[in-house]
């Protein structure tokens, strides 16, 4: 009786034990060392960066040690995978738990405005001319990258337009193609990619395009900029909205994708492919045309080592569907701004930690810590040669620890240090040349409040159809009843909301 | 923890009715299971009883920095905004149609593996078994439904080339809105299927062998005696995890279906927690999906009581 009575007690005596151990461990880790003494413009910096990662794994320290040794601060990175920034940085907002610096990317998002409105960040503007990388920053980004006229954090300074078509050359001499100009050239070398094969495996194995869910960074956006679309808001001499899918030149892109479809040009299950996997498809021979990112063509390249080493590619910027010159057009992604920097109040607490931080920024954009942040250490991740080309010498290191910093750029471009692979110069060339035909979006900048509550909704409703539409399972009256009822649930409001916004912005 | 002492002292027991008379909860007398109770007890206020003060934000325009304190009262706004959308009743219905299908063809498959494995003699066999089928259990959505990618897809996907190879025509399975259902409650099936029958299981074992004996002597066969014996010595807990089942009716699981959601398929894929998701944490609202998430949990309240009121008119015991 009494040693069972003694194990209960002494059991329960241990789970309690647990349970307080557990409990305070969980109460740890909130705590931050706050230090209220004034900056030192030199000082060392304890600085941390709540950060996007758009890699699979956050990079280790060689890097970070030199960036740190460089700005002469101590940093601290917390990493939110790209997939999942808009719940993690809705949630920090949400409960404060910021850190020195965040990397705010998605300046359209209605609560990131909304706490960069309420002056949760530090307004920065009066102190760029201070400091010589930041000064340079135009006038124009920082136009763009204001809300409501006032500009909340450094803007990340991106390439205006980066889309264009990526084309397997040695394909296209098989066949005895040329590089397609217009749309319609396009759409006969899909046709041949698919039909008479490219690969010479006398099987019916490949397609021309492959393509992933994604309206915007995959095929049909870059596509739709082909045929002169708006880039998703278009807006008249007298002030007038109209959104892109309400454009004919938008149904002409859905017939385009929809004729590839319907005629097996492109891989049948675009409407559920994940990037990885249309990457991977591209690299295994399966497909001829890649449209996205240019500089996406030396990644895969790279990927198609060992399995399609024959592949040549060729990178296209210049189609349009009429084959004017005068009619060339590429749609410009957050019109060139890849979103900000932003100081929270809470965490940065005076001036002078402000503008401690602002140096640190300063300094990220040197030439020396741009190229840190691109290519590595040299001789360990790279060679230069005496005209500042670089070659990435160790490729897997290269990813694991240098890759994951390049989102983290304040500035991307401009630099003379430059990568000497072909491919990846011709991919610069072409996406600086991209800038000069660049298609913006003339309602970046402008209020809508009824977009800001409910306009990823409302968007479903247009791209469902969209798709449904490219897929035919929609006829043109289906898809202008779903342009109708898009109107109805809201829609009719934003283009009033931001019809209102811009004639303001004019006067 | 508790049964030791109540069933082997009973002295202590007969002292303990004195206790109670003397203060109602018998604090002093039953410190030490107090004690024990606490951590349980403190996990439900903090984790469960304390957040529900953030349900007040349903009836506010919520903005975080202002703070529940400072945002200013709506009323119920944002429930008549839950209630004219649209797509209200689109999401009612996917939910309730997903549901049904659960219960009627989910629910039932782990008793009937149970009660078969239960027939299993060979020792090496059943568990062998019972390893293979409990694995899938600890794969997570995100897998399963790479798996199926695979396995599904029109693009060399092996169950279509199949059907090609037979000379069928290809189906999508992914995109198209007939199928999204069956395919949901596939998935659900491959992977708890072998984990839910272990309750069932464990019922089983503490079933009377006497009955099974009495039976045999009746001249019942195995069918007899799993139909007269073993189910109505599992009904109620059958019952049970029916009516906790009914509980989280509209909690189907965001990340299954979230894999699973397309733009081709939305129409009947969209349900309560993926709305959510896309109402409040991707766009910032977070008042409105308060709103939708109370919404659920009042359903879901009135379903288990409903249910349990309904399992106590025919004699069973329910969970409260």
């Amino acid at each position: 009786m009494k040693t069972a009575a003694k194990k209960v007690r002494q059991t329960g005596a241990l789970l309690l034990c647990t349970t307080f151990l557990l409990l305070a461990a969980c109460g740890g880790g909130g705590s931050q060392a706050a230090t209220g003494e004034p900056y030192d413009e030199n000082s060392k910096a304890t600085i941390s960066w709540l950060n996007i990662l758009h890699t699979a794994s956050p990079p280790t320290d060689t890097i970070l040690n030199k960036i740190e040794e460089k700005t002469n601060a101590d940093i601290q990175f917390s990493w939110i995978p790209d997939a999942s920034k808009e719940e993690r940085i809705n949630t920090s907002l949400a409960s404060d738990s910021l850190a020195d610096v965040v990397t705010l990317t998605l300046l359209d998002n209605s609560s990131v405005r909304n706490s960069l409105k309420s002056g949760l960040f530090w307004e920065v503007e009066p102190y760029l001319n201070d400091y010589p990388n930041l000064a340079k920053i135009s006038e124009d980004t920082r136009r763009s990258a204001s809300i409501g006229g006032k500009l909340y954090g450094v803007p990340f300074q991106k390439d205006l337009a980066r889309n264009g078509v990526t084309i397997r050359k040695d394909w296209l001499d098989k066949l005895g193609l040329e590089a397609p100009q217009t749309t319609d050239e396009l759409m006969e070398v899909a046709r041949a990619f698919t039909e008479d094969d490219p690969d010479g495996n006398g099987k019916d194995d490949t397609t021309g395009f492959v393509d992933r869910s994604d309206l915007v960074y995959g095929a049909f956006k870059t596509l739709s900029s082909y045929f002169g679309t708006p880039n998703i808001w278009q807006v008249s001499e007298d002030g007038k909205m109209t959104p892109e899918f309400m454009t004919d030149s938008y149904v002409k892109t859905m017939d385009y994708m929809k004729a590839l479809y319907e005629k097996g040009y492109i891989n049948q299950d675009f409407a559920v492919t994940a990037k990885t996997d249309q990457q991977q498809k591209f690299a295994q021979g399966r497909a001829g045309i890649y449209v996205g990112a240019i500089f996406d063509s030396k990644n895969l390249l790279n990927m198609a080592k060992g399995l399609q080493d024959d592949m040549e590619l060729v990178l296209v910027n210049d189609i349009t569907s009429t084959g004017n010159e005068a009619d060339r057009a590429i749609w410009a992604a957050n019109n060139g701004i890849g979103g900000l920097l932003a100081f929270p109040r809470s965490e940065v607490k005076d001036e002078a930690e402000l503008k401690r931080i602002l140096k640190f920024v300063n300094d990220l954009m040197d030439e020396e810590s741009y190229a840190l942040m691109t290519y590595g250490i040299e001789g360990t991740h790279y060679t230069v040669d005496d005209q500042d080309a670089v070659t990435i010498t160790d490729t897997d290191l290269w990813q694991q620890e240098v890759q994951p910093f390049a989102a983290s750029r304040p500035k991307e471009s401009g630099y003379a240090i430059h990568d000497a692979d072909p491919l990846k110069q011709e991919s610069d060339k072409l996406i600086a040349d991209n800038a000069k035909y660049a298609v913006l979006n003339p309602a970046y900048s402008l209020e809508s409040e009824t977009y800001n509550t409910q306009g990823s909704e409302l968007q479903k409703m247009i791209m469902d159809a969209t798709y449904k539409y490219i897929l035919g399972e929609l006829d043109r009256a289906g898809f202008d009843a779903a342009v109708e009822s898009w109107k109805n649930a809201g829609g009719a409001t934003i283009i009033s909301e931001y019809e209102a916004a811009y004639k303001e912005s004019k006067s | 923890m508790a049964k030791p002492v109540n069933v082997s002292d009973t002295s202590l027991l007969k002292l303990d009715r004195q206790a109670v008379r003397k203060s109602r909860f018998g604090l002093r007398k039953h410190m030490l299971l107090y004690l024990m109770i606490l951590p349980g007890f403190l996990y439900f206020v903090i984790f469960k009883y304390f957040p529900m003060g953030g349900l007040i934000i349903a009836f506010q325009d919520y903005q975080p920095y202002r703070g529940i304190l400072d945002s200013p009262w709506v009323g119920f706004k944002h429930f008549i905004r839950l209630f004219t959308e649209p797509t209200f009743f689109m999401l009612l219905r996917n939910t309730l149609v997903l549901f049904a299908m659960n219960i009627v063809f989910f629910f039932p498959l782990p008793i009937l593996i149970a009660l078969m494995l239960n027939e299993v003699r060979h020792k090496f066999f059943k568990g062998a078994i019972q390893t293979i089928i409990y694995i899938p259990h600890f794969m997570s959505w995100v897998i399963i439904v790479s798996i199926s990618y695979v396995f599904m897809t029109v693009d060399g996907g092996v169950l279509n080339e199949l059907l090609a190879a037979v000379g069928l025509p290809k189906i999508s399975f992914l995109t198209s809105p007939e199928w999204l259902r069956t395919v949901y409650i596939g998935q659900i099936i491959w992977k708890e299927l072998g984990w839910s029958t272990i309750i069932y299981l464990a019922a089983i074992t503490v079933v009377d062998t006497q009955l099974y004996e009495a039976a045999e002597m009746d001249g019942a066969g195995r069918l007899r005696k799993t139909w007269h014996v073993t189910l109505p010595a599992i009904r109620p807990v059958i019952i049970t995890l029916l009516i906790l089942k009914i509980g989280s009716t509209l909690d189907l699981g965001f990340e299954h279906m979230y894999l699973l959601l397309n733009s081709l398929n939305r129409e009947v894929a969209e349900i309560f927690d993926t709305y959510i998701y896309t109402a409040g944490l991707k766009n910032g609202q977070l008042s409105y999906s308060t709103t939708v998430g109370l919404f659920k949990g009042v359903v879901g309240l009135v379903l288990v009581m409903l249910s349990n009121r309904l399992a106590k008119k025919m004699g069973e015991d329910g969970v409260y």
